[in-house]
């Protein structure tokens, strides 16, 4: 519950924020603080230095783009939402958002937050790896962007590195989505979770969470099985049950993307 | 939601009965409420401890001076040292259990996960914290034992002063089972349950700070503890101190549940740093260490249940293998291996039961005394018992309660171990219970959730409360012991100015005691709520108290509202002498009192107002007749329950003074895919007697109904091989959060105690009827579903889960066979 | 100062006063709260963040003040508990709390009334989904939530 010792940095820039991180093999980012506060409380990982996001107003911002979405990476989940451009392009991110644990949580927590910190039981990587969202990271040689699964590379770890910030998160037109998770408690932390989408260009996208390091992507429900090939034993779930769920999810998944109209 | 309301008797006239506003709240709803971790001093240093990480290692080595030479670092405090310096806490069982040694600190070896080793104090919190990172401990892991029947075995024994890990065992044998056996025309066999240990988990943690007067060796604790009278005799001992030299103080506490019962080993560490390092010392809990270093509730495993009965569907009485876990250490154990038998017979007419009890020691936590203690994991057996039975043998559940239930005609009722149950009309609550939850359209429901995908399921929970312990029924565990009977403590007194002033031997952690109190006080005196000040909290000093003094077991409307009652009609008494005296020629039977005055009863003008009779008393005695000078206008009163000494030998006797009754009904659906539970109607019918404040006793019967749900399907304690406890936090150990309640109808009948002041009983306890009602309603969803048998007290998804995949499994466990 | 430090002063509004306070950079907000300026109605409950015992409105947002920096809050205007009665007149909202026994031990209840009030401040007549959504950060071991949720419904009205 006491943190270590650490430094605090609040940059006025992007550019700022880059070099902070850059200088220092210990500086992590600082979004809202709804899972590296707590980290650091329990001092399972103590940065040196925290780099506070929070003031960064090029990080925020919803705008539709192309149909679809450019979100800032500071985006909270309370912002998804209430944002209308969200209703109108993607209404999924704003349904799953509002099972993320509570009102507190919502209002500090962003999305850029959920996807670096990659823990397994996250609701956004799930759902963004089916959605086919694209992640743009920025470093001090510039910017690149990603795809969903090249951005998730393993438990606690994406493809951001050392001196880099994810500045934002696309996502394509679509609307046949859906999400399933069997939670801990109305919503909880996650057990098994499954998102569908079946608007993307290459065909539908189901991406499994809790199952692995990253989400497991398939084309099609009967692929789970197959897909799935070490999913974790713990207090919540065996293995078994885990594998189980995620063949039962996946298909409810699918089910409430075939529910909604196309756009 | 409804509340239907029968009073049997005569309504009871003034405050006592009514909602009147809690005194409480208006400090508490603007964060004014001093709990422990407000109270500050200057120069306090702040404790870390530094926790052992392994469930079971012998310690060879300790070095605190890194920490020490961190700057801001005041002291440090060992196990060696706490050796030296106290004795063990007392024991309460015979041995081996006797024989084990518990101190502050781990003395030599650690045995369970978290367990204190070492404090650190320094300036600031984090500064003790990050001290206590440097302190360096060896340590050798010796093998672990999480399973009690394997600790039962002694292979590896974890208290060597013991010599086995049986804390303490006996046979209990009352009626004539192998009767039962010969007269019945079946019997069911159930070879094994499981009640999982769980906790209330009070929001605030445990905590104090301890001062030290070193001239007058005295300590000051200011602490949220429950039972300062126990822990007094657990402390003074230890400390080689007189029991007057602690002092604690309690203002407002954050929840109990009977979790801060047994906070004594931290307290003594605490009280040696404060006379060690010359300085108040402050401690507070983490929410992590209250999970794996508090106290957990009791997990008991049954074994070998066989229960006779005939055609009929009549159970003649049950025998079992009881095995209780109580963790690392005892400390208020083995009390649960008697406190069950209040209850032993349920709810039930069963005249034979035998019980064959042992308690172990295991590397887990240690157990305390949590909301229910010891009954509800009995009550837990004989409902599930019920269950099965009726299950089994294609018996209606319901019909087969009331067939079997203890009637009403028959109260008092003495039950096969001499316990006698006051009143109560089961029957009548289970027929309210199925009203509430619309039994009548189970059926139609049942179908309804079919056709989604889901099984619908009904359970009926029923459960006692027993409340006022009898203290003597320690002594059928170690007639050794020097403990019988109980009591309660309560001062009433009219001060100069004439404002009464009312101090309470209890400690409530919520239960309104200063509101309760005030209502007795007014009723008796005349005057309102608003014009009787309560003292606030506990202190040892100035609130007077006795042995049993606290607020645990279900007892504060029985003995602490009597020890108000007592004190308040002594001191009305007084009131209307002096008003005598001075009014009426001496004679009291010519005077009342009522509006703030005593006055003549023909005529309410020859009056004399409180603030009158205090102010004469107190400074202007020589105008009163000699035969009133003895008033002293402060009375103190002790209530003490009409108890005897149980019989040893038969393990015989009234353990309990009243009995609340909770039957409850639960309506689940289960994902038949998934396994998920969800709980979608609830019905909770109450009765403990007259209902001193119907919002108070309601507000009780709401939190006992959400800790119940919680504990039957996600709250568990669960440990891995190692030791380690896989649910250390709110993240993986589920409570109920606003969204995970369900629909809850309540309902009451209030059947008087023949035993009580005010024909009251204590509650709040509740018995677990939540968590029996949704085991049965489980078993009941997943019938059609291949009849697996609910076999452990939690029921997560993956159990559901399990159990729909291989209900052949757990059908193994029942069977039944002619007689 | 833009590098990294590792410890600065804050200047912070609680509940219409203003504090101006050198803290280290590691602080969480609810101990600078409860330690440094004594304001200690707010409360402590777990070590992880899910309970909202915490819970304070910053700038006009309801948050969990355990995770987050005293140094994060540097400029901010906070509301807790104590601010909620001016000069001892209760609130509508604490005044439902306390007719309907919304609080036994009182220990959840500052966090509770921050959620409730961040509630009907945007939504004045919620419906009881919505009210428990509202309170779903904030765990209270006494009640049940029944009541809570009827204070809540009752002061909406």
């Amino acid at each position: 519950m006491l943190l270590r010792e650490v430094e605090y940095a609040r940059p006025a820039s992007v550019d700022e924020a880059i070099r902070f991180l850059a200088a220092n093999d210990g500086a992590r980012a600082l979004a809202g603080g709804q899972t590296l506060i707590n980290v650091m409380k329990a001092r399972v990982a103590s940065p040196d230095v925290l780099v506070d996001l929070w003031g960064l107003e090029e990080l925020r911002g919803i705008r539709l783009a192309d149909g679809g979405l450019e979100l800032g990476a500071m985006v909270t989940y309370s912002q998804l939402m209430t944002s209308s451009e969200v209703a109108t392009a993607r209404p999924i991110l704003a349904e799953v958002a509002g099972q993320i644990a509570d009102v507190q949580v919502r209002n500090r927590g962003t999305i850029g937050g959920n996807v670096c910190s990659n823990d397994p039981t996250n609701h956004l990587p799930p759902l963004l790896v089916a959605l086919d969202a694209r992640f743009t990271i920025a470093g001090a040689g510039g910017e690149r962007t990603v795809s969903a699964e090249e951005f998730f590379v393993g438990v606690y770890m994406t493809a951001v590195g050392t001196g880099e910030l994810l500045t934002r998160i696309a996502i394509p037109p679509g609307s046949r989505d859906g999400f399933a998770a069997v939670t801990i408690g109305k919503d909880g932390t996650c057990i098994v979770s499954a998102a569908a989408s079946l608007d993307g260009e290459g065909g539908p996208r189901i991406a499994i969470g809790c199952v692995d390091a990253v989400p497991v992507l398939v084309r099609d429900v009967g692929e789970v099985a197959g897909a799935v090939t070490m999913p974790p034993s713990d207090v919540h779930a065996s293995a078994e049950y885990r594998m189980h769920l995620a063949q039962v999810l996946a298909a409810r998944a699918v089910q409430q993307a075939k529910g909604r109209t196309a756009a | 939601m409804t509340t239907v309301e029968e009073r049997v008797e005569a309504p009871q006239k003034g405050f006592i009965g009514q909602n009147v506003p809690r005194k409480e709240d208006k400090r508490l709803v603007q964060g004014q409420g001093v709990f422990v971790d407000d109270v500050k001093r200057h120069g306090m240093g702040y404790v870390h401890f530094v926790r052992a990480p392994y469930a079971h290692a012998n310690i060879t080595g300790i070095d605190v001076s890194k920490a020490l030479e961190l700057e801001g670092v005041y002291g440090t405090l060992i196990g060696e040292e706490v050796a030296a310096l106290t004795d063990p806490f007392f024991e309460l069982s015979t041995p081996p259990g006797a024989n084990i040694k518990d101190y502050a600190l781990a003395v030599g070896k650690v045995r369970f996960m978290g367990e204190p080793v070492a404090a650190v104090v320094a300036r600031t919190r984090e500064l003790a914290r990050d001290a206590a990172e440097l302190v360096e401990v060896d340590y050798e892991p010796l093998p672990v034992l999480v399973d009690g029947e394997e600790a039962a075995k002694d292979e590896v024994v974890l208290h060597d002063e013991a010599g086995s890990n049986t804390v303490w065992q006996g046979v209990f044998d009352w009626g004539d089972f192998d009767g039962a056996m010969a007269e019945a025309d079946k019997v069911v066999r159930i070879k094994r349950l499981h009640f999982d240990r769980f906790s209330s988990t009070p929001l605030e943690c445990s905590g104090a700070l301890v001062e030290y007067d070193r001239g007058t060796e005295q300590w000051t604790l200011h602490g949220n503890l429950q039972m300062p009278g126990v822990t007094a005799i657990w402390m003074g001992p230890a400390l080689r101190c007189g029991l007057d030299k602690l002092r604690f103080v309690t203002q407002d506490i954050g929840g109990g549940f009977g979790n801060k019962i047994c906070l004594h080993p931290y307290y003594v560490a605490l009280c040696l740093l404060a006379r060690k390092l010359k300085r108040p010392v402050q401690w507070t809990e983490w929410r992590t260490d209250q999970h794996m270093a508090n106290a957990h509730g009791n997990e008991r495993t049954f074994l070998d249940v066989t229960v006779p009965v005939l055609a009929d569907g009549t159970m003649l009485g049950f025998s079992v293998k009881a095995l209780d876990d109580c963790g690392a250490f005892p400390r208020y154990e083995p009390l649960g291996c008697i406190i069950w038998a209040q209850v032993a017979p349920g709810l039930y007419r069963w005249r034979n039961i035998r019980v064959d009890f042992q308690q172990v020691v295991t590397n887990k936590s240690p157990v305390s005394p949590n909301r229910g203690y010891s009954r509800m994991q009995h009550l837990w057996l004989c409902e599930r018992i019920v269950d099965i039975v009726a299950s089994e043998l294609e018996l209606d559940p319901v019909e087969v309660r009331k067939k079997n239930f203890v009637r009403t005609s028959e109260m008092p009722y003495e039950t096969p171990n001499g316990c006698v149950y006051d009143s109560g009309d089961y029957a009548l609550c289970l027929d309210k219970a199925l009203e509430l939850i619309d039994h009548g359209s189970i059926e139609a429901r049942r179908a309804d959730a079919a056709a989604r995908g889901k099984l619908l399921g009904i359970g009926i929970g029923s459960t006692l409360d027993s409340g006022t312990n009898n203290f003597g029924q320690s002594t059928l565990l170690n007639p050794e012991l020097q403990f019988s009977g109980n009591n309660e403590v309560a001062t009433v007194k009219l001060d100069i100015f004439g404002e009464i002033v009312v101090t309470l031997g209890t400690v409530p952690q919520g239960q309104g005691h200063e509101t309760v109190a005030a209502q007795v006080v007014a009723d008796a005196l005349g005057v309102a709520p608003d014009d009787v000040h309560v003292r606030v909290g506990h202190d040892s000093y100035a609130n007077s108290h006795a042995g049993f003094s606290g607020t645990y077991a279900s007892q504060f409307a029985v003995t602490g509202l009597g020890a108000v009652k007592g004190a308040v009609d002594l001191l009305a008494d007084q009131i209307k002498r002096i008003g005598a005296a001075l009014l009426a020629g001496g004679v009291t039977d010519d005077v009342e009192l009522a509006d703030g005055f005593v006055r003549r009863k023909d005529n309410a003008e020859a009056a004399i107002p409180f603030m009158g009779v205090g102010a004469i008393v107190n400074a202007n005695n020589a105008i009163l007749p000699p035969d009133v000078r003895d008033v002293t206008l402060n009375a103190r009163y002790v209530y003490v329950p009409p108890f005897e000494l149980p019989d040893f030998e038969r393990k015989f006797g009234n353990l309990t003074l009243t009995y609340a009754t909770q039957i409850h009904a639960a309506v689940v659906e289960i994902d038949r895919e998934t396994g998920v539970v969800d709980i979608v109607d609830y019905g909770a019918v109450d009765d403990c007697g007259n209902r001193i404040h119907p919002q108070i006793v309601e507000g009780q019967v709401h939190g006992a109904t959400a800790h119940a749900l919680g504990a039957a399907i996600h709250e568990s304690f669960t440990y891995d091989e190692e030791g380690n406890l896989l649910t250390p936090n709110f993240y993986d150990y589920h409570v109920p959060h606003a969204l995970d309640m369900p629909p809850m109808k309540n309902g009451y009948i209030e059947s008087p105690s023949p035993f009580t002041a005010f024909g009251s009983k204590g509650m709040g306890e509740g018995g677990g009827a939540g968590i029996h009602a949704v085991c049965a309603a489980i078993q009941n969803a997943l019938g059609p579903a291949g009849k697996p048998i609910v076999y452990d007290s939690c029921n997560p998804y993956w159990r559901v889960w399990e159990m729909l995949q291989a209900p052949e499994r757990t059908r193994e466990l029942v069977s039944v066979s002619d007689a | 100062m833009s590098e990294p430090v590792r410890s600065k002063t804050v200047t912070v509004d609680v509940d219409g006063t203003s504090y101006e306070r050198e803290v280290e950079a590691r602080k969480l907000l609810i101990h600078f709260l409860r330690d440094d300026l004594d304001l200690t109605g707010t409360h402590i409950g777990c070590d992880t963040g899910n309970c909202g015992a915490c819970s304070v409105i910053v700038d006009g947002t309801l948050l969990k003040s355990c995770m987050m920096l005293a140094v994060q809050a540097d400029g901010t205007r906070i509301e807790t508990v104590e601010g909620l009665a001016g000069d001892g007149e209760l609130t509508p909202l604490q005044q439902a709390f306390s007719s309907h026994h919304a609080l036994q031990c009182g220990y959840c209840t500052p966090g509770m009334l921050m959620s409730a009030k961040y509630l009907l401040d945007s939504n004045p007549e919620p419906t009881e989904g919505e009210i428990r959504k509202a309170i779903q950060g904030n765990i209270c071991r006494c009640t049940g939530y029944v009541n809570i949720v009827e204070a809540i419904a009752a002061a909406a009205k």
